[in-house]
């Protein structure tokens, strides 16, 4: 029976959307928007007053700047390497737990600890971890008779790059895991009968069945877990600072010191709008190399 | 409570927690002990609320605090003095943001370098009303008011402490291979004595002090560069950069040589792991401030036994023995504060208590140094157990270090300098450092480089030099 105050569902769905557009509004373009106008002003946080438009002055003085292009090639390495170190476990591991084995289900609620844990957490702990004196993986490593003197972990440049991407794949992997078993689970068991029945052994039911079932799968989380990587902060932040040196600085990282040790937030602003282009073309390019939904276009 | 909170100090009968939060009613002694000012003039203050105060991490804040709730009790009940510790190599992030913010604290105790830099932001308020009320020439011999803060004929910081860095040496060490009185060496022979130590102590590091990027290693390499006779900027001329000099690069080669003799993740140390080094027995010397016999004292008492201060080794040709002093002070926020007047009446009621200023510098002996005559001369400061076991490293703390003081918020005491605060928040310094030891750049091309690090510093900043 309808009524004087039946609504029509377009106007239904606007008005479940609106809570998501107008915070979406306040808490995603309006700061892209002010980082994007504070790019092309000089502003010192305790000197408001001296606020001056500067033009692209910010953007020219980051590509001037050696350590801004350090931090992007440091950047890419961190990603890249991550990436490929969290999608190969977080597949193995998901076809590991895709086996109905007795109690699988435990292992598969403690795979997400890595990633309920805060990081600000996850980082201190591993400070300690990596500790050169008295930090468990030297101690365990010293006593296994694997090495002889402690290692720095943390002290030179590649050790530290090494092990914030270890900190990031230990901590990120489950998030591929649980994206790959869920649709893991929805393959049709058919098409491996089918697969075992025309001949084919393990590795080519994983290459011809498994794989192309997980495509699109992998291509979103590939995007997902590339963005934020490149943009993460808090887990180098934390770990290194971006040390020793400025070897594990990254853009986030660079933008952050611009922006409160340098008290340039305009420049640090400029950071972010360039990491913003640079990601977006950088995904769109991928998107479509990679083919993502093209299935759905076909005819 | 941690077993650290639950350890009596060694001259009272009394756990932390329990001297800290029960400082209220043993501070009723206290209020005799007045003898500058006038507290029956104070008016009483009907706000209410909760007053932020802004200290380093350490007992000290929280005592002073105490005091400050002393006053609130009697004179405005409605108000609540609130202690936030920031750690140091926070600070200078928590201050900016929090400043930025326009949300800052009714109070800060804050390093030299920092505040320098907000009063010639004219983000403080002028003290000098405060100055005569907690005692002009109480300041004990060989420092001066501008020491703390002072812009422009103006006083915006009043004294909290002094705290020098100092040499401390493991003399158990010293003495078994030979090395000779700390006190009488020069840089060659602290370089000796490292050496030596190394090579003949297996699993112990010769000599420690930070090399990380942040402020410790600033500090650290400071010391080093006014032995030399350098300095960053002159503040006899307009502060022109002088960093790119063979002073700079004669304490760069120095830190480069000790470097071999130091423990291998020296590279990221910072304050924390300097003072871990030397209460666990892996180094034998260190630079630093007196809380490492603090530490010492409660978690590894052998080490702190053995340990002694001194004041640096002589640069070879200078002969000067500078220490990184923190006058560190206390500077009210000029904007956004609503409880001025209170803070203020509190203030010089916690700064003319001889009784909580003895306290003050008991809570962590030796590592907050008195300021005014009256509480250094006070027999009741030495009612100490450091004092007593320790007298020449107290006192080597407390008295003879001001002769070698310096700081990069006034280096070689030639000048207040409000760019320090900046070079810190961009660790130019430890950097500087780091491009020598991790980077293996020469000396000569990382003085290059700081030097044009800070003349960016100085172009960016000209407003602060008026």
């Amino acid at each position: 029976m309808r009524n004087g105050y039946a609504l029509s569902d377009r106007a239904v769905g606007l008005l479940f959307i609106a809570p998501f557009a107008v915070t979406a509004l306040f808490f995603m373009v309006y700061p892209i928007v002010e980082a994007i106008r504070m790019a092309f002003y000089s502003y010192n946080p305790l000197r408001p007053d001296l606020t001056t438009f500067v033009g692209f002055s910010n953007f020219a003085y980051i590509f001037n700047d050696p350590l801004f292009w350090d931090s992007f090639w440091q950047a890419t390495v961190w990603t890249f390497l991550s990436i490929v170190f969290q999608t190969v476990f977080g597949v193995g591991m998901a076809l590991l737990l895709h086996q109905a084995l007795p109690g699988i289900a435990i292992f598969r609620g403690l795979l997400l600890f890595p990633y309920i844990v805060p990081t600000v957490v996850i980082a201190l702990i591993w400070r300690w971890i990596f500790n050169p004196e008295i930090g468990v993986v030297n101690h365990a490593l010293l006593g296994a008779g694997v090495i002889s003197q402690p290692i720095y972990w943390l002290s030179t440049p590649s050790m530290a790059m090494a092990s914030t991407i270890m900190l990031n794949v230990w901590k990120y992997t489950p998030f591929v895991v649980i994206c790959v078993l869920a649709r893991l689970q929805s393959v049709p068991l058919e098409l491996y009968d089918a697969a075992k029945v025309d001949g084919a052994g393990p590795i080519r039911r994983f290459l011809d069945v498994t794989l192309p079932q997980l495509k699109e799968v992998l291509i979103v989380v590939i995007v997902f877990r590339t963005i934020w990587t490149f943009n993460k902060f808090e887990e180098i932040y934390l770990l290194t600072k971006g040390g020793p040196g400025t070897s594990t600085f990254n853009l986030a990282v660079y933008s952050f010191e611009q922006s409160i040790a340098n008290l340039r937030l305009g420049v640090g602003a400029a950071t972010g709008v360039v990491m913003m282009v640079m990601l977006s073309l950088g995904s769109i390019i991928y998107l479509r190399v990679s083919g993502f939904g093209e299935d759905e276009k076909a005819p | 409570m941690t077993s650290r909170d639950s350890k009596p100090f060694p001259a009272l009968p009394v756990d932390r927690r329990t001297f800290l939060t029960g400082a209220t009613a043993a501070g009723a002694a206290a209020s005799g002990a007045f003898p500058f000012g006038s507290r029956s003039a104070e008016a009483q203050s009907s706000k209410s609320g909760t007053v932020r105060v802004w200290g380093e991490p350490g007992p000290y804040g929280g005592v002073a605090v105490a005091a400050m709730n002393e006053w609130a009790q009697k004179n405005a009940p409605g108000l609540k003095f609130d202690i936030e510790s920031i750690p140091w190599d926070g600070v200078y992030v928590k201050l900016m943001t929090d400043l930025a913010a326009r949300r800052p604290p009714s109070l800060i105790s804050v390093e030299s370098p920092i505040a320098m830099q907000l009063m010639a932001e004219g983000l403080l308020l002028p003290l000098d009303d405060l100055v005569d009320k907690i005692g002009r020439n109480r300041l004990v011999d060989g420092v001066k008011w501008e020491y703390w803060g002072a812009w422009k004929g103006k006083q915006y910081v009043v004294p909290a402490h002094h705290q020098p860095h100092l040499l401390l040496v493991r003399m158990d060490v010293a003495k078994e291979l030979g090395l000779g009185d700390p006190d009488t060496w020069d840089w060659k022979d602290l370089l000796n004595a490292a050496r030596t130590i190394s090579q003949k102590k297996p699993d112990m590091a010769g000599f420690c002090m930070a090399l990380g990027r942040n402020l410790c290693t600033d500090y650290h390499f400071a010391a080093l560069l006014h032995s030399a006779g350098g300095r960053m900027f002159d503040a006899a001329n307009k502060f022109e950069v002088v960093f790119d000099s063979p002073q700079t690069v004669e304490a760069l080669t120095f830190v480069k040589e000790l470097q071999p003799y130091m423990p291998k993740g020296a590279v990221e140390y910072s304050f924390l792991q300097v003072v871990d080094a030397h209460v666990t027995g892996r180094t034998a010397m260190s630079f630093y401030w007196g809380r490492t016999l603090g530490r010492a004292a409660e978690e590894a008492k052998p080490v702190f036994e053995a340990t002694e201060a001194f004041n640096h080794a002589r640069h070879p040709t200078t002969k000067r023995r500078s220490n990184w002093n923190d006058f560190q002070g206390w500077c009210i926020p000029a904007q956004n504060n609503p409880y001025i007047d209170e803070v203020k009446q509190a203030l010089v009621y916690q700064q003319t208590s001889k009784a909580w200023l003895i306290k003050y510098c008991h809570s962590l002996m030796p590592n907050v140094a008195p300021t005014y005559k009256d509480v250094a001369d006070a027999p009741e400061l030495k009612e100490h157990a450091f004092y007593k076991s320790k007298p020449r490293t107290v006192d080597t703390y407390f008295k003879t270090s001001l002769a070698h003081s310096s700081s990069t918020a006034n280096e070689l005491l030639q000048g207040v300098n409000p760019l320090a605060g900046i070079v810190h928040g961009r660790s130019v310094l430890a950097q500087t450092v780091q491009k020598v030891v991790i980077d293996n750049m020469k000396p000569q091309d990382a003085a290059k480089w700081g030097a044009k690090e800070l003349s960016d510093i100085r172009r960016e900043n000209a407003r602060l030099l008026g």
